[in-house]
Parts: structure tokens; sequence; C-alpha cells
């Protein structure tokens, strides 16, 4: 089961989410966007902890693998990094398997849908019906 | 956090700038002599632009051929990638889009960069006919509705991969008739926001139309509807209002 996508500019702001079960908490928009800074966060510091790069071809803070999973009593997120700073999460039950074919596949309808789209500001919220319906679509095959 | 804990390279598709088209001086390769004779069109410009791509690294390919040069019979390699034009289009959209200050003018913009594109392509259709049929018996259609059909099958077949999904004859008017594609492949990407909902991208394929018929000496008004439905939400109405002189002249021209 998919709870929730969300999609964190390489800001830290939170450009697009959307619940796709009911079970999820209703947040007021304000704490998700607090939410997804601190996961913002605490990504580019667990970043900065990775022991497995060598510390000296690091040119900057950035070249660690940040995480990439939380989890937690039947729930977890699942968190993927683009190659342009863009991160997809999605929240999830556990067990749920086929997360990083899913989180590929949203990048790629995010590339159709966001990335062609003429009306769309990067680094700005998402506001794109075509965007939101394939991914309902897609969840909507997951979820069943 | 402030985005340096993040690589910096920049975004390929990023920015709503418009660089990309700003070419109108003479750019530095030589073989796109076309976009210096005509710098003042919007098409040349255009053309510029596709004419950079193809020799942006004069230093590797030794003798650069450009656009100009390549034989015009159809060759291998011909297609452009779907992704590469959705690009294109967007940037041309948002372009466009910077200069205007009402819908109206912006699908008359994309319109009249359609419309360059009509015209080249019914002389490239017409020639490419004539040499597969080995230079004997070039045809030109000259009556309405073989003309409409050309335009259906043909000239959206080169454009599109394949024909439009219907055309038809308005119910309202005899010089009305309507193309319809439930798929539009060039705009499929763009989701149009809600504050300008009038507004039809496909305006660019109207001009297309438009171009090519009034190659064919077929002057006619062509817009561009979406006109979704449950099943193709994106379907779109290309409405063609046939110039009165057209209309005549089939009634000479008789059965």
């Amino acid at each position: 089961m998919i709870h929730a996508v969300w999609v964190i500019n390489k800001a830290g702001g939170l450009v697009f989410n959307r619940s796709y079960s009911d079970v999820l908490p209703p947040l007021p928009l304000n704490a998700v966007l607090i939410l997804a800074g601190t996961l913002h966060g605490i990504h580019a510091i667990t970043g900065r902890l990775d022991p497995t790069t060598n510390s000296k071809s690091r040119s900057g803070p950035s070249s660690g693998q940040g995480m990439e999973a939380f989890e937690a009593e039947g729930w977890g997120g699942r968190v993927w990094l683009s190659g342009t700073g863009t991160k997809f999460i999605v929240l999830h039950s556990i067990p749920h398997s086929g997360l990083d074919e899913l989180l590929r596949r949203i990048y790629e309808i995010y590339a159709d849908a966001v990335m062609k789209n003429p009306f769309h500001t990067p680094e700005m919220p998402i506001n794109s019906s075509l965007f939101e319906t394939r991914l309902q679509t897609l969840i909507a095959g997951v979820n069943t | 956090m402030d985005g340096s804990y993040y690589p910096s390279n920049p975004l390929p598709q990023s920015s709503t700038s418009t660089n990309r088209f700003s070419l109108t001086a003479p750019s530095s390769s030589p073989s796109t002599s076309t976009s210096t004779s005509k710098p003042t069109t919007t098409a040349g410009r255009i053309a510029s632009a596709t004419g950079l791509y193809t020799s942006s690294s004069p230093a590797l390919a030794p003798a650069p051929t450009g656009i100009l040069d390549r034989p015009l019979n159809k060759g291998k390699g011909a297609e452009v990638g779907m992704s590469a034009f959705a690009f294109l289009l967007a940037e041309v959209v948002s372009y466009s889009q910077s200069r205007v200050d009402s819908v109206t003018d912006l699908e008359r913009r994309l319109s009249s960069l359609g419309y360059e594109a009509g015209l080249r392509i019914l002389s490239l259709i017409l020639l490419r006919n004539t040499q597969q049929a080995g230079g004997k018996d070039p045809k030109r259609e000259h009556r309405l509705i073989p003309i409409l059909q050309f335009v259906h099958t043909q000239v959206y077949k080169y454009c599109f991969g394949k024909p439009a999904d219907g055309l038809e004859r308005s119910v309202e008017g005899e010089d009305e008739y309507m193309l319809t594609m439930n798929q539009p492949p060039l705009t499929q990407h763009i989701s149009i926001p809600k504050d300008m909902s009038q507004l039809s991208c496909e305006a660019f394929t109207a001009g297309i139309v438009e171009g090519v018929l009034d190659g064919l000496d077929v002057p006619a008004r062509v817009t561009a509807h979406t006109v979704g439905t449950d099943q193709y939400p994106q379907r779109t109405v290309i409405l063609i209002k046939l110039d009165q002189k057209v209309m005549d002249r089939e009634e000479v021209l008789g059965k």
C-alpha cells in the first residue's frame, strides 16, 4: 500500500504532495512543509556521514549517499535523489516490494509531465493536472 | 539548508530563459546560412537553433553538413526524437508566452510558426512523392476533398507518424471541416493552467495545416480546440474554415 508521494526540490521545499490512502492522518500543509524540510536536512546530514565514500575523493559535501529509507512499526518511507537534486519520497506500508521500480516510474512521469510542460517553473510547486492524473493511475495500479 | 549540500550540476532542461532562441546573431556555425539570410523571421530563428545543434562541434566533425545540404529524399535518421521535440516545443511556447499579452496572441504566434513549417512540409512531401514515383506523373491535388484527405493522411503521417483520427464536415456550415486527433503527440505533455483554459498549444498544428492549405491555394482560417472526451482528455479538433473564394471555385468546377 502506497500512502503518499512527496516531491522535494533541491532547496528543500516541498513542491508536490498527495495522499493515496485514507489511513494517513490529515496534516495541515504547513506541517507537511516542515516535515519535508526536516527530511531534506536529515538526508543532507546522513550524506555527510557516509563512511563508504573515500573522503579524499570528495570534492564537496554532497558526494556521499544520503538516507535511502526509513522504517517504523508497519510503515516506512523510501527516498530517491535524482541526478538534478530533486528528491522523490514514497510513504508505504511494510513489507512492500517494487519500490525502486515505482520510484523510477514516478521520475519518468515527472520528466514527461512536469519538465516538458512549458507552464511549469523549475523549483516551483507542481501544478500539472497531467502529472496528477498519471500518478494517480500508477499508484492505483500498485495499491490494488 | 541552503542548496549547497547538493550537486550543483545544472538542470539540463531547466530554466525559462530564452537564450536558446535568441540566436538571431550569426551563429558560429558556417553551415547555417539560412539563418543569417533571414534573421528577421521567427522561423529563421528556429532553423538557426536547430542548425546550431547539428553543427555544435565543428572540431569533431571535419566536414559539417548543414540541414540544407542533406539529400531531400527520405533517408534513415530522418526522424526526430519525441522528447527532443517536446522540449523544443516547450521552449517555443514559453518563449512566445513571454512576448504576448493574451491567449489569443499566443495562439496566433504559435500558429504563425506552424504556418512556416507547413509551407515547407508541403513542398517536401510533394517532392518526395514525385521522387518515389520515379519522376513520372507528378501530382498535386486541386479539388477540395482530395486536398483535405491529403492533409488528413499524408501530412499528418509525415508530421506525427500516423494519419489523423477523423476528418468530417461541420454540421454548421458547408465551408467548415474538422480534423480530429485523439492524442496529439506534439502537446501530449503540456497541461494548460486553469487561468488559460482557452489555450490550445495545438495552434501550432493548426498553423501547419493552414500553411499546407495555403500552399495548395486553399486559403482558410484554421484554429485548434481541445474537446476532451472521457477516454481522450486531450482530444483536439482542428477547425478549418474555408475562404469563400474556395467555395466559389468548387462550385464552378462542379462535380
